[in-house]
């Protein structure tokens, strides 16, 4: 039996020896003959001389020779493959050479960041609302608590309708907050996203029209701490876990209390007295939100005895630009494709 | 709003480093935009809002300070000079607009010498930005920018007589300003008149008949309450904005104008005036300060955050605002003149949550009681319209909304452009009734800057009027010029052509299922002759594609072809698209049948399909124009049509004798109908 097990080994070396010198397939075929040969092969005979082993010996044996012709099998195939590959003809090219493109279009900036903004505000268990860009001076200002002639109305220079005094370009999207409510009871919680208008004229960081996403939350026992936790949440996520965020108070008419959110600048970290980007301060405006104002509620009909909201307005040009740190907010409105085509890798 | 750190220390005491006022303005609201240095003084830059007009002047800062510090402020004292005449034998005051003028003060300062301010006082107006003109005017507009109350002084001499009247102004009366602007005033226009002619535009700028000059020896001084409405409707239509009446009209301290006249008379003293005795105070019906009632309990409610009781009651004590805790859970609060912001219970929350600190306020999260709609289906489909169109190589752009008379000219439709009264320029006067202009002017721009392709689409609104609503529809946009794609050495360059633009229409709606879309040879305003298809979805248009008519083309300075379309795509996504089907994939073989026609070069492919595509041929899966040509071997007038036919049965495989006799039926009905030859050569597998 140790005789036949020390066979086994000489065999299995042997052919690793002979299976080193083989270059062509006729010589492959003589070494599959030579150790697989259904009658002079090697491994046949080792197969016949079982027959002189004991009952108990036979398996032992038999496995190892099984194995011995498996090992044999595969290297054959593994050089026959070898063989073919090294034999196939392929015209010679300079593979080098650039690979070709599929002219793939390129997402706009705004419209990208916009679903991502979106889509944040989906898994917070937002809706996505529109509405109208040519508002009625009551969606737009007053029911929005904005009395006529009142000089906050100045703060939004407004574009309107020539032939209706009643019509005008919307200043910003809370029309849709008013409109929202006067559809539906609450709780509502949702966002609107679109385009605004202001007449201003064009320079890098004011256009004449732009886009804005607002967002608004009204139920029972809504609280300042809400909107607070909702905008960290949202502006977390949209930034990076690390920023740092401020909350200052500020005046809107249509929410009471109402805040300017701030982030820490995320380029110098606040860390550079002359930074382009924050002046200086370490903080960078990015959001105006506030409590629903209770006679914005009584306009739609809503109790704001027991109904409490919080609504809160981000730019979404002047958002990408800080993100993107994009210089000049015309840029978006060019359409140079040397511009938006850097977007496909966003 | 500028404020001078050095005359906000005659208000409050201020022992802190910059950096540490600035944190404490900003955490109250008050937003330090820019901070500098001049003349040894620290100049900070503060915003203000619209509903708080009492910040705009240092007092109004140094009140919020004093809140935000628990610090008083300092005790001021405007000593004079008095002569023994009585101020009412020297003036008569009638008011008889009293609803647009509730409180006017008087005083008379005799024997001034106009002449330059000190230095101190024109130093601080430097520091806020007001230059020096004489002392009597700077003295105005130090007590201003000291108080934010408005003072105006009249040349007593130049006044016709004793009599100063508030009144409305008459139709057409003139009046000239103090910097020799005329004006026409109208009857909704609140004066200042003397016996003969209105001497100062109420609240808003001094008359130039009755200004302070250096002849000057006696001055009148006004201080007055005017109401917001009144002052910002006719500086509105005067286009007339001072320092003056953007305060008024914001509101000003009722109770203030008595103490702004002695302040303004006590300066005037130190320039060697005397001040007559006894204020001029009309005020037939004082206010009483406004009652509000603040529960406790809804402070938590609206913040989110338990603020203890003292706590709430020193921050309005600490604003001047009375505080009356007689009845258990709530306040009544007393709400100080200057504070017109302050109208309602939550207008006194935010007072609680300032000086609490909004960093003090917790961030939780609402709870979500119940889910929110799910997107609309039309969301989806624009998104998927979106990656359909990248996946075709055209960019996405965003035009501005508008479109200039020139825009409407080219590409007039039957759309009523909706024009703006107030247009930021010409080139944007209309709202566009079609994304066209814009993406033309996108292509002219690229390849002006060396792009040798531009392809692009944009998805958004146009605007019209149908009747009398303004009207605003989804409309989708495309565009197509020049190479396909950046150059590459393997393979010869590819133009776009009109069938690159069909094939992505086609390929758009067929991927979006709005199934079957047919095109209809016509003419289309913008396109050139022949080379424009109307697009309908059952039966109804919904846009077109062409060649950019070479007129149109040129207007934008575009010479090389350029491939339009637009879809009106807001009422497709009204419509529901087919809805998508899930097929098993058969598992018989095909049979497949490649034949070749000659066809009259005249006749539309189109027709060739819908016959094909209306008959019944039985287990035909599809069929393809393979290939079209003409040349030496195709006879004059006709056209070569190679189709390819694929057959298939679902539940067995077809038999080729089966699928002969098929093709035989495709191939007479093709010969009768539109003369089809059989091309030579074209196989027939039998």
């Amino acid at each position: 039996m140790e005789e036949l097990q020390e066979k086994i080994k000489q065999y299995q070396l042997k052919f690793d020896e002979a299976a080193k010198n083989v270059k062509s397939p006729n010589e492959l075929q003589e070494l599959r003959v030579q150790f697989l040969g259904r009658k002079r092969g090697y491994l046949t005979k080792l197969i016949d001389s079982l027959r002189d082993l004991s009952p108990e010996e036979r398996p032992l044996i038999g496995k190892e020779i099984n194995e011995l012709k498996k090992y044999i099998t595969s290297r054959l195939e593994e050089i026959n493959q070898n063989l073919a590959a090294e034999t196939r003809k392929t015209p010679r090219i300079d593979i080098t050479l650039p690979g070709k493109t599929i002219p793939l279009g390129a997402p706009h900036p705004i419209v990208k960041f916009q679903e991502e903004i979106e889509n944040i505000f989906y898994q917070m268990g937002f809706s996505v609302e529109d509405g109208p860009e040519i508002e009625t001076d009551y969606y737009n200002f007053e029911a929005l608590n904005f009395p006529p002639h009142h000089p906050a109305r100045d703060d939004w220079d407004t574009i309107y309708i020539e032939g209706r005094d009643d019509l005008l370009l919307r200043t910003h999207t809370s029309p849709v907050q008013i409109r929202a409510m006067e559809k539906r009871k609450p709780p509502i919680r949702i966002i609107i996203p679109g385009r605004v208008f202001r007449k201003e004229t064009p320079d890098p960081t004011h256009l004449p029209m732009f886009f804005q996403v607002e967002g608004l939350v009204v139920d029972v026992g809504i609280t300042f701490a809400h909107l607070k936790g909702t905008l960290e949440s949202f502006l977390r996520r949209l930034f990076s876990e690390r920023i740092k965020i401020r909350f200052r108070p500020s005046f809107f008419p249509f929410t009471e209390p109402s805040a300017e959110v701030d982030i820490s600048c995320t380029v110098c970290l606040g860390e550079d007295k002359e930074c382009r980007v924050c002046r200086g301060s370490g903080w960078i405006e990015i959001l105006g939100a506030g409590m629903v104002d209770p006679q914005v509620l009584k306009n739609v009909n809503i109790d704001p005895e027991k109904y409490s909201g919080f609504a809160f307005g981000m730019g979404i040009d002047r958002t990408a630009m800080f993100v993107y740190q994009i210089s000049d907010m015309r840029s978006f409105y060019e359409n140079d494709l040397r511009f938006l085509r850097q977007f496909l890798k966003q | 709003m500028r404020i001078s750190l050095d005359w906000l220390k005659d208000f409050i005491e201020l022992d802190m480093s910059p950096d540490k006022l600035i944190q404490v303005l900003n955490s109250i609201g008050l937003v330090v935009d820019e901070v500098s240095e001049a003349e040894g003084d620290l100049i900070l830059e503060i915003e203000t809002y619209a509903n708080r007009p009492d910040t705009l002047g240092h007092l109004g800062i140094a009140r919020e300070l004093s809140a935000a510090l628990g610090q008083p402020l300092k005790e001021q004292q405007w000593p004079v000079t008095e002569t023994s005449e009585k101020t009412e034998d020297i003036i008569d005051v009638q008011v008889f607009v009293e609803e647009l003028c509730p409180r006017y003060c008087g005083l008379v300062v005799r024997g001034v010498k106009v002449g330059p301010s000190p230095e101190w006082m024109q130093r601080r107006l430097r520091a806020v930005g007001i230059k020096s003109i004489n002392n009597v005017v700077d003295v105005t507009n130090y007590v201003l920018y000291a108080t934010a109350q408005p003072i105006h002084a009249f040349d007593l001499a130049k006044l016709a007589g004793p009599k100063i009247i508030i009144r409305q102004a008459k139709k057409d009366e003139s009046f000239r300003t103090l910097d020799g602007t005329e004006l026409k005033l109208s009857p909704e226009m609140m004066v200042i008149a003397d016996e003969q002619k209105p001497v100062a535009l109420a609240g808003i700028v001094g008359g130039e008949n009755s200004a302070v000059t250096e002849d000057t020896r006696d001055v009148f001084i006004e201080c007055a309450y005017f109401e917001p409405i009144s002052v910002r409707q006719t500086a509105k239509r005067l286009g007339l904005q001072t320092d003056a009446s953007y305060r008024f009209e914001r509101g000003t301290d009722i109770s203030f104008p008595p103490q702004g006249a002695w302040m303004v008379a006590s300066l005037l003293c130190q320039f060697g005036g005397k001040v007559t005795r006894g204020l001029l105070d009309i005020y037939p019906h004082p206010r009483k300060k406004r009652t509000l009632i603040l529960r406790h309990h809804r402070v938590h409610e609206l913040l989110g955050v338990e603020i203890p009781a003292e706590k709430i009651e020193s921050t309005f004590r600490a604003l001047q605002f009375g505080v009356d805790a007689t009845q258990p859970g709530s306040w009544k609060i007393l709400v100080p003149y200057h504070r017109v912001d302050i109208e309602r219970e939550a207008d006194l929350i935010e007072e609680v949550a300032r000086f609490y600190g909004y960093d003090q306020i917790p961030a939780t999260f609402p709870p979500l009681k119940q889910l929110e709609p799910p997107p609309s289906p039309a969301k989806k489909t624009i998104q998927r319209m979106r990656s359909i169109l990248f996946h075709y190589g055209f960019n996405e752009v965003l035009n501005f909304s508008f479109m200039s008379e020139e825009d409407e000219a080219c590409f007039a439709s039957s759309r009523r452009a909706v024009r703006l009264r107030n247009p930021v320029s010409s080139r944007s006067a209309l709202m566009r009734t079609t994304l066209l202009p814009g993406l033309i002017n996108n292509v002219a721009y690229n390849l002006n800057r060396g792009a040798e392709g531009v392809h692009l689409f944009e998805w958004g609104k146009i605007y019209f009027w149908k009747n009398d609503d303004a009207r605003e529809h989804l409309s989708l946009g495309l565009v197509s010029t020049g190479l396909m794609a950046a150059k590459h050495w393997s393979s010869p360059q590819e133009k776009s052509d009109f069938f690159r633009l069909k094939g992505a229409v086609e390929a758009l709606f067929s991927l979006l299922r709005y199934e079957p879309i047919n095109f209809l040879e016509e003419e289309h305003p913008w396109c050139e002759k022949g080379v424009s298809l109307i697009v309908s979805y059952k039966g109804e248009p919904i846009g077109f594609l062409g060649l950019l008519r070479q007129e149109i083309g040129r207007k934008y300075a575009l010479k090389q072809d350029v491939w339009i379309a637009e879809f009106d795509m807001g009422y497709l996504l009204a419509k529901q698209p087919r809805a998508f089907r899930f097929q098993s994939v058969v598992k018989y073989p095909a049979v497949i049948r490649d034949v070749s026609f000659l066809v009259d070069s005249n006749l539309p492919y189109q027709q060739v399909q819908g016959f094909l595509e209306k008959r019944e041929i039985p287990w035909l899966e599809k069929f393809e124009l393979y290939d079209r040509f003409t040349g030496a071997s195709i006879p004059r007038g006709k056209v070569s049509l190679s189709f390819r036919f694929v057959f298939r049965h679902p539940e067995r495989t077809l038999e080729a004798e089966e699928v002969d006799g098929f093709m035989e039926r495709i191939i007479r009905a093709l010969k009768t109908e539109f003369g089809f030859q059989l091309r030579e050569g074209g196989k027939i597998d039998k």
